[in-house]
């Protein structure tokens, strides 16, 4: 085995960035390129080589057997199975994405644009899996941000598009602010930015400073005023919150969902918002304990927090899901509803802060296989979006008859949400039942199942028009484009092949959760 | 030992040979009949082969599939379970069902019936369930395979589904046994629960027991007091002995419905409907003993259970005498031997209840060999008399159809005991064992075997008369219409079986004349070798299933123990043969005065109001349908009220609350981007002032 240099560790997402350096590169020699295999080649390659190495590393065993993971820049960066995992989530999803954007932005203007926006989001996706400190995090969280508020807007001539696209900036920006001054009001509690220095400085009740790398105390041992720490933490939340669109941050979500293209949709509603959840999983998991928090005077109970959150999420994302009339706002509704299910991972902790890893694993797992099952949906609309389907219920009525292979694969999709034993969601959404029952969180485990029944209502309207109600137009489909084919398909397929997989998949993720 | 490697294709064989008649029936020559005569022939020299092997000492007990990995305490398996009693059973049933498909070349290729390539597949997939059944090594294999008999049945008997009676029969049939197989699921999830284990034998290796068997864990719990392992019995709150009664009692249903025993066996004379070749061999000979052979293979959990052992001796001492007075006033051949079928296997379970475990499955045996005789006997006749059934359309048959009517005559001696066909052998010791039982043991256990016993004797008297009756009006006297006096002549196909079983019929009791060998001290009771094993070590050490631990058990823990009221054992051995063949005999002296002459007319109408009673089966039926229309249905109706009514009305309030919920929450999504900061502020704002408030940060 050949030992590759510490900076390789980064490969998945040194790759997305590449592919859209590329792209960039390639845009400026040829501005107004309508060649759109070359550059989404050059994009489902660069994502497929971030998925290949993401999948590499995991199955090496990086940052295993050290339980460390790779340290890298002083410790702003580390790549352990965490930041893999969610690596891996993210190339995925990326590779689905852009290889059904292949057919959706054929017809459009500064496509080149469009694939780099894409990769550079995923890009900054990648790094916050990896990001270890509050700065690092912050910045890989306005990489992320910055370019899909572009991509949301990217369809110029739509007034919806553009609306969408403000909306999500303006909210974007005020969340930003909010999680600014929430890292600031951390830092001027504990003195350090990085994860475990905050980590100490909680455990230690004192304020302390990074020296050569290295933790210690701050001269004269001040205290960690808890009444600030905990407002910051509190903050942070609220940024977390609205990178993964949950309640109360969750406004933009349906909006922009809707406006913006389908397979945009598809990438902020799955890699987005796994993105936010690992910056979640991994402050609150690592630079936040629980029981240290609650052991020393308690500042704030975050488990807390993330229950009334995780209710909320569920609660109004499916209630709201459940009267929607067009498809696609549903599953704008439902993918808040999914953030509420994710919440349970932070949310299913004993009041002594045990079963983290446990519900952690269950929430990773669970955002996996939504990264199929949801992008495939999305992607489905992008199909019907292409074929100029209408968009409520009522236009989707018999389209089983003209593709079915394609509404079959929706069928997966949305019964797999709704966590029938169809696909992986069935399992994901099981193992976080069981966690919230290993606490004994009553309220959480009732409220997954009464939101997985509320759902599953609004998930079959889909599956009825498709395959039961007869056509009310004489609309015919006259073509049936291979990249969005292809995604659907596949995504479809992975979705299915995640049942009898899962298992594996939650071993990545347990040992993953643990060694944090 | 290499017999028991090949052990499994004594049921892949026949299974094979249902694939082959369903899927290429129709493109090979007699319909399928040779694939299935093939495949049974060769289950049969295998079944020999390990008979052999396991009458050298060896058994086999061994898990082949198992199908749940992940939970520990509960693993649910396929496995083999292959000593004297199964062995014996595979003999049995590979035997007659080799015989009834080459019956059924006489039977319906020569008929020219359609259909064959459905037949001989039913054939051949009930033939492969019913051998999985008798191999299976636990309770759940054992129920599964004991379900698909049911289905088989089902199929066979709605054979002719274009006619009125059998497709009714056939749901008759499949939905009277279900009721007692529901109880059987429930004393099957018990049993797990309770046990952990479904085995009916422990598995060893090298010595060490490495599973328990749930018979074995119940009498640790009894015998030894060890319920420390039992969680279940503190979530019931019984204690061992009334939890166990319980568990054996549920089971019990599922006997008690597929052995045709009172109250459920009403869908027997119904499922005469099927063809003939499928009364023989499922409705007579085996499927129908899969309730007797399942109390016999877990043996050791009823032998520690007096109550359940009482009601297995009671219900079948009543249900041997009830149906064989409905016998009495048949005018059909099969319906005459459906209510004979059942009565024998009141008897067999009689034997199971009284401690008389030999004695059931030795009557198990001749009773396997002379009723498919008889029915195939019967099926002669049929094809004879163009289908008619009507015994008094016939008569005087004797002499035209000379091998079937001294077979059918070998079959009628041997069922209604009359020495020394095999009969007699094998009823006399189940009516000895009760009555040595019966005054042996103390209590209400001992006088339940007794009343048990005085009705299985009185039976013995009515199997007489009505099985000559039926020989009579059948085959003696002048013929009675003109199909009679002309019959149609049946072939090699027909006759061959006959005469196999025939011979067979007169000679199979003499595998166990325990009497004789009393008398003369020879060494002549080979069933009860076969069933007793060697005295030390060898199979009955490692898996407990022979007789002696039954016995054991039998005086540990219910007391049933031997007495001979009447000058010894010799004395009360030869009393109590001389009394059964002295009423067996007045049976069929009676018939003969009655119906032997030329010309026999009916003698029913002076039975008066009993002959409605009896032509009514007691009314079983009526009052079955009316438990069905008068209680259930309005049971059911009421239960549809509630759940139209209260259960959809709650489901469907909440799913108005909830879009209505739904409604107003879409309301707070104003699309106006600065409601949604002031919202998504005033969220944080809120989380800040109640967090604040209970951190005690201001």
């Amino acid at each position: 085995m050949v030992a590759l240099p510490d900076w390789m560790a980064l490969a998945p997402a040194l790759s997305l960035g590449l592919a859209s350096l590329v792209l960039l590169l390639a845009d400026s020699i040829d501005p107004d390129t309508t060649n759109t295999g070359a550059i989404a080649g050059i994009s489902v390659v660069g994502s497929l080589v971030s998925f290949g190495f993401a999948g590499w590393f995991i199955s090496a065993g990086t940052g295993i057997a050290d339980s460390t993971g790779v340290a890298l820049f002083n410790n702003q960066l580390v790549v352990d199975q965490m930041a893999l995992f969610f690596m891996a989530i993210v190339a995925s999803v990326t590779t689905l994405v852009v290889l059904a954007s292949y057919d959706y932005v054929a017809e459009h203007s500064y496509q080149a644009e469009f694939f780099a926006l894409v990769l550079l989001s995923a890009t900054g996706m990648s790094l916050l899996s990896a990001a270890n400190s509050l700065a690092s995090a912050f910045v890989a969280l306005e990489l992320v941000s910055l370019p899909s508020y572009a991509l949301v807007a990217f369809l110029k001539e739509n007034k919806g598009s553009v609306e969408a696209g403000l909306k999500y900036f303006l909210i974007g920006a005020v969340s930003s602010a909010v999680l600014a001054y929430g890292i600031s009001l951390v830092y001027a509690a504990t003195g350090v930015l990085r994860f475990d220095g905050i980590a100490t400085a909680i455990s230690s009740g004192t304020v302390q400073t990074i020296v050569n790398g290295s933790i210690q105390a701050q001269a004269g041992d001040p205290a960690v005023p808890m009444a600030i720490l905990g407002v910051g933490i509190l903050m942070i939340i609220g940024g977390v919150a609205f990178k993964t669109a949950a309640v109360p941050f969750h406004f933009w979500a349906p909006e922009a969902y809707e406006g913006a293209p389908a397979p945009i949709s598809a990438f902020l509603s799955s890699a987005s918002k796994a993105a936010g959840f690992v910056l979640a999983f991994r402050v609150f998991a690592v630079a936040f304990p629980i029981g240290d928090l609650l052991a020393t005077g308690g500042a704030i109970n975050w488990v807390m927090a993330f229950q009334i959150l995780a209710i909320a999420t569920m609660f109004i994302g499916n209630f709201a899901a459940a009267t929607q009339e067009t498809v696609k706002r549903m599953l704008a509704y439902s993918s808040v509803g999914h953030a509420g299910y994710v919440l349970i991972g932070l949310a299913a902790v004993s009041s002594s802060g045990e079963g983290l890893s446990l519900s952690m694993s269950a929430g990773m797992s669970h955002l996996m296989v939504y990264g199929f099952m949801n992008t495939g949906a999305f992607l489905f609309i992008a199909l019907a979006e292409y074929w100029g389907v209408g968009r409520t219920f009522e236009d989707y009525n018999g389209l089983a008859k003209e593709a079915p292979i394609a509404c079959a694969a929706m069928t997966v999709f949305l019964f797999s949400l709704a966590g029938l034993p169809i696909g992986g969601g069935f399992f994901s959404k099981f193992y976080l039942f069981s966690a919230t029952l290993e606490v004994g969180a009553w309220s959480l485990a009732a409220a997954l199942i009464i939101n997985s029944a509320l759902s599953l209502f609004y998930y079959s309207r889909v599956v009825k028009a498709m395959w039961i109600e007869e056509p009310n137009g004489s609309q015919t489909i006259e073509s049936y484009p291979m990249g969005l084919y292809t995604a659907v398909v596949g995504a479809a397929i992975v979705t299915v092949l995640l049942l009898p997989g899962f298992g594996r998949v939650y071993d990545v993720a347990f040992q993953a959760a643990q060694l944090l | 030992m290499a017999a028991f490697t090949y052990a499994p294709a004594i049921v892949l064989l026949p299974f094979v040979s249902f694939l082959v008649a369903l899927f290429a029936g129709d493109r090979m020559p007699k319909g399928g009949a040779l694939a299935g005569i093939t495949a049974t022939g060769g289950s049969l020299l295998l079944s020999i082969w390990v008979a052999l092997t396991v009458a050298g000492g060896s058994v086999h007990n061994e898990i082949l599939y198992q199908w749940t990995t992940s939970v520990e305490s509960l693993q649910l398996n396929f496995g083999l379970l292959l000593d004297p009693l199964s062995a014996l059973m595979l003999l049995i049933v590979c035997l007659i069902s080799f015989l009834v498909h080459i019956f059924s070349l006489g039977y319906m290729n020569d008929e020219g019936e359609t259909g064959l390539p459905r037949y001989y597949a039913g054939l051949g997939l009930f033939t492969a369930s019913m051998l999985g059944f008798v191999v299976a090594n636990n309770l759940l294999m054992a129920f599964m395979f004991f379900e698909l008999v049911g289905l088989c049945s089902y199929l066979l008997i709605g054979f002719w589904f274009r006619e009125d009676g059998p497709p009714s029969a056939a749901k008759k049939a499949f939905l009277v046994t279900r009721f007692g197989d529901y109880f059987f699921l429930i004393g099957v999830v018990g049993i797990f629960a309770t046990f952990g284990t479904g085995l009916f034998a422990p598995i060893t290796e090298g010595g060490e027991v490495v599973a328990e068997s749930f018979p074995m864990l119940a009498e640790h719990a009894i015998v030894d007091g060890e319920v420390e392992g039992i969680a279940m019995l503190e979530t019931v709150g019984m204690g061992p002995q009334a939890w166990f009664t319980v568990l054996g009692l549920l089971v019990l249903g599922g006997v008690i419905g597929k052995s045709a025993q009172f109250p459920l066996h009403t869908w027997l004379p119904d499922a005469m409907e099927g063809p003939t070749p499928v009364s023989a061999l499922i409705h007579a000979a085996t499927m129908v003993a899969a309730g007797v052979y399942l109390v016999a293979r877990m043996y050791g959990f009823y032998a520690i259970s007096p109550t359940a052992l009482a009601v297995i001796a009671l219900v079948g001492g009543f249900t041997a005498l009830f149906a064989a007075t409905m016998g009495l006033v048949k005018q059909e051949i099969k319906q005459v031997l459906a209510y004979s079928t059942i009565s024998q296997y009141g008897y067999m379970m009689l034997a199971l209840g009284s401690g008389g475990y030999i004695a059931a499955v030795f009557h198990l045996t001749t009773h396997a060999v002379f009723k498919a005789l008889l029915f195939l006997g019967a099926g002669s006749v049929i094809i004879a008399m163009h289908h008619n059934e009507n015994m008094w359309d016939m008569g005087g048959l004797k002499d035209r159809m000379p091998v079937t009517y001294w077979t059918f005559l070998a079959g009628s001696l041997a069922l209604a005991g009359i020495v020394p066909f095999a009969g007699f052998w094998s009823k006399d010791e189940v009516l000895y064992e009760a009555l040595i039982h019966g005054f042996g043991t103390e209590g209400g256990l001992g006088t339940a075997y007794l009343a048990a016993y005085a009705m299985g004797l009185l039976a013995v008297f009515f199997t007489g008369f009505y099985t000559f009756r039926m020989v009579y009006l059948t085959f003696h006297g002048d013929a009675r219409s003109d199909t009679a006096r002309d019959p149609e002549p049946v072939h090699w196909n027909v006759k061959g079986p006959l005469t196999v079983l025939g011979i067979l019929a007169t000679t199979i009791g003499f595998i166990n004349m325990a009497p004789v060998a009393k008398l003369t001290g020879a060494h002549i009771d080979f069933l009860h070798k076969w069933l007793t094993g060697p005295e030390e070590g060898g199979w009955p050490a490692l898996l407990s299933t022979d007789l002696h631990h039954y016995e054991e058990l039998l005086h540990e823990v219910p007391h049933v123990d031997p007495a001979y009221p009447l000058g010894g054992e010799i004395g009360t051995l030869l009393a109590s043969a001389a009394v059964s063949l002295g009423l067996a005999l007045a049976g069929v002296l009676v018939a003969r005065s009655l119906y032997g002459g030329a010309d026999p007319v009916e003698h029913t109408d002076k039975l008066g109001g009993l002959k409605t009673l009896l032509m009514h089966n007691y009314y079983q039926d009526e009052y079955q349908v009316w438990l069905a229309t008068g209680v259930t249905h309005p049971l059911a109706r009421a239960m549809d009220k509630f759940d139209q009514g209260v259960v959809d009305g709650v489901v469907n309030g909440v799913s108005s609350v909830s879009l209505f919920g739904g409604s107003r929450i879409r309301r707070i999504q104003s699309g106006v981007v600065s409601n949604y900061a002031t919202l998504l502020t005033l969220g944080l704002v809120l989380l800040l002032a109640a967090f604040g408030i209970m951190g005690g940060w201001f």
